[in-house]
């Protein structure tokens, strides 16, 4: 047994000097991508006054890490702090990336930020107040995302917010209204008798809370995806008003969490959060391999199998199709509904024979369209929950 | 710059280097950086959210400081839908009923019987309420609790930071001592950086091949020596294949013990295939293992 158990009482030996490096330290590591704060600074002077020697690495790590990734940030931050070795720069900044994906890169930067439209375009849909009749209403509902031209774009996207929204709104409305009356709540009950004395004369029952399916939406956002991923990124962020339980990726030939962007509160700001996030644009796409990332790295998020997966992609896959899979039969076993959404489908030509995209087919629960708005809003009956 | 090891001799040092020795009475082998974390845990006080893969023994950390504490053990196991009746307190709502029944009749006060079915006879305290309440600061277990809902999370808070709890009926309860938290996670989901912010972490990797011997001899004395460090290279090798489900501590045990009850003599592909479904819990990584060959993984074993 350990003698003395008690709350550490600050030791007068250390010196103000020592202190002061441990601060300088905290600060440090949080310019250098530790979450840690003023608490966490606390803590690290009073776990440093009661440990020595190499227990002092262990015990500010203990302290100021919260996650794996920090964990594995921390042991070169404290060599670089305290031994002066030269710290490799984690590769965060994302006006490198961007950087030095030269032009095409920058585009796309504002392409999410929703600073894509043209100066020329936007002072026209001002003067319009874009007031869309029920004719054009049907006709742009049913337009190809990417036929748009510069007017309509802004037109459409103001539907499709109210019509997202609507649609959300009715998702949840139908959720809330489900009783079951399978066993008494004791607690309700006497609750509700108080008021009347001591009988019991209601029972009160209590049944399964319906919870909000789990919904998963893994975005494409390679080349051939272009014209369509910024509009399914506000259809995925309209679904992120109604599913608390959603989870958002998007993919190139990496896959980036988006989910804490969707979770903003204007759209705005979740377009602003989603530039802001580090993603690896390139030009082809690696479906196979994003979905092994995330069936390594998220999948078991989704082990109770009550989440419906969408993946809104092309098809087009670089990767060998038995890797596509080898994931997709993985995936497949853990969601409840598989949902491939495939903006192509809407051209009348398309048959899917890309390799990825046949070798896949069998797997999906749902095959459908995803290019234009009206596509969009005829999944809700697949975002149902039942 | 002072360098880190600078300071007076320091009796504490001696402290974390006797957690790690009763750790290790008590068959559990930490390394100083898990001996630090439990340290800080008891002496800051502040709760320890340990991470790490399934399997290398985050739970088995609480159990073994309350055993290295001679305290008592609280668990609260996580599920998805746990809510506060479940894991903080619920009245015994039977007995109220009976209670209010029986006094039918008589002609006391309505607040007296108030007072008397929301009186302590009638709580029922869940995991949660009774480490506030426990004499002696208890080691309290938050399993899994990634598999608890956000709702819950932030329902732990009060109890993590403040360390106390409030009852509508009863008001609020301060901890008479602080119990020491031990959560664990599987790092299934991202836990809220409020939580977070409560808490000290520390991440369990898989062992090294040393220290993985090491707790096989230290856990199972009684397996034999050479056979063990055999056991532990073959669950290494299979761990790195890349599967599904990588095989945990707890599967290399599982192993040992179930080639001590086999009675094996040397560690060879026909036992190895036999005992198969001590480590791998997939099908997809049998048929994985199957197709790489048993044969080639036990010779890689003996180089």
């Amino acid at each position: 047994m350990p003698s003395n158990l008690a709350p550490a009482a600050p030791r007068q030996s250390i010196s103000d000097d020592f202190e002061l490096s441990i601060i300088q330290f905290c600060r440090f590591a949080y310019r250098n991508g530790l979450d840690s704060s003023v608490r966490s600074t606390i803590d690290s002077v009073r776990a440093a006054r009661i440990v020595e020697g190499e227990s002092l690495r262990h015990a500010l790590r203990t302290v100021l890490c919260r996650s794996k990734k920090e964990w594995d940030l921390f042991d070169p931050l404290f060599e670089s702090f305290w031994y002066g070795r030269r710290l490799d720069k984690p590769e965060r900044s994302v006006s490198r990336l961007f950087g030095s994906m030269g032009k095409d890169g920058e585009q796309r930067a504002y392409f999410f930020s929703g600073d894509h439209k043209s100066k020329e375009s936007q002072p026209i849909v001002r003067e319009r107040k874009a007031v869309a009749g029920a004719t054009s209403i049907e006709r742009l509902s049913k337009i190809d995302f990417s036929q748009l031209a510069g007017e309509d774009l802004a037109q459409l996207e103001q539907l499709s917010q109210r019509l997202l929204r609507r649609m959300s709104f009715r998702l949840s409305r139908r959720a809330q209204f489900v009783h079951s009356q399978s066993r008494i709540d004791l607690r309700r009950t006497i609750r509700a008798a108080a008021a009347r004395g001591t009988e019991l004369i209601e029972l009160r029952y209590k049944g399964r809370r319906t919870q909000a399916s789990r919904l998963v939406i893994l975005l494409d956002v390679s080349d051939s995806m272009n014209p369509y991923s910024h509009f399914l990124f506000r259809f995925a962020y309209a679904l992120g008003k109604h599913f608390d339980r959603l989870a958002c990726f998007v993919f190139s030939t990496r896959l980036v969490d988006v989910t804490s962007a969707l979770k903003t509160t204007t759209l705005p700001e979740a377009l602003k959060a989603l530039s802001a996030i580090e993603t690896f644009w390139s030009g082809g796409t690696k479906i196979g391999s994003a979905l092994r990332e995330f069936n390594r790295g998220y999948g078991r998020q989704i082990r109770s199998t009550d989440a419906t997966v969408f993946i809104l992609s092309d098809g087009w896959d670089t990767d060998a199709p038995e890797t596509l899979v080898t994931e997709l039969t993985i995936l497949k076993q853990r969601a409840k509904k598989l949902v491939w959404l495939n903006p192509l489908l809407g051209l009348d030509q398309y048959e899917p024979v890309t390799r990825g995209m046949s070798a896949a087919l069998p797997l999906v629960d749902v095959f459908a369209p995803a290019h234009n708005l009206q596509s969009l809003l005829d999944l809700e009956r697949h975002l149902r929950t039942d | 710059m002072p360098s880190p090891t600078a300071g007076a001799e320091n009796p504490e040092l001696r402290e974390i280097g006797e957690f790690i020795n009763g750790f290790g009475r008590l068959g559990y082998v930490a390394d100083v950086g898990l001996a630090t974390a439990v340290y800080l845990l008891v002496r800051l006080p502040k709760p320890l959210l340990i991470e790490g893969h399934a399997g290398v023994g985050k739970t088995e950390v609480a159990k073994v400081l309350a055993s290295y504490l001679g305290t008592e053990l609280i668990r609260l196991q996580c599920y998805e839908g746990l809510d506060a009746q479940s894991a903080l307190y619920e009245w015994n709502y039977q007995k109220q009923l009976l209670a209010i029944k029986a006094r039918e009749r008589s002609d006391k006060p309505a607040e007296e019987l108030e007072r008397h079915i929301f009186g302590n006879d009638f709580l029922l305290k869940r995991p949660l309420l009774r480490s506030i309440l426990c004499e002696s600061a208890p080691v309290l277990l938050i399993d899994e609790i990634d598999r608890a809902d956000e709702a819950f999370e932030a329902f732990l808070l009060e109890i993590l930071s403040e360390f106390q709890v409030t009852i509508p009926e009863l008001g609020t309860i301060q901890a008479k001592q602080i119990p020491h938290v031990v959560l664990t996670s599987n790092s299934t989901r991202e836990l809220s950086d409020a939580l977070k912010r409560r808490c000290l972490y520390h991440w369990i990797d898989y062992p090294s091949l040393q220290k993985e011997i090491e707790i096989v001899r230290a856990r199972l004395p009684e397996f034999d020596y050479d056979l063990s460090s055999e056991v532990v290279r073959f669950v290494q090798l299979i761990r790195q294949m890349n599967l599904s489900k990588p095989p945990g501590v707890a599967e290399t045990l599982d192993l040992s013990r179930a080639s001590m009850l086999l009675r094996m003599k040397q560690f060879d592909s026909a036992t190895a295939e036999q005992m198969l479904g001590c480590v791998l819990k997939s099908a997809s990584d049998l048929a994985r293992i199957r197709q790489e060959g048993i044969e080639k993984l036990v010779s890689r074993i003996s180089q």
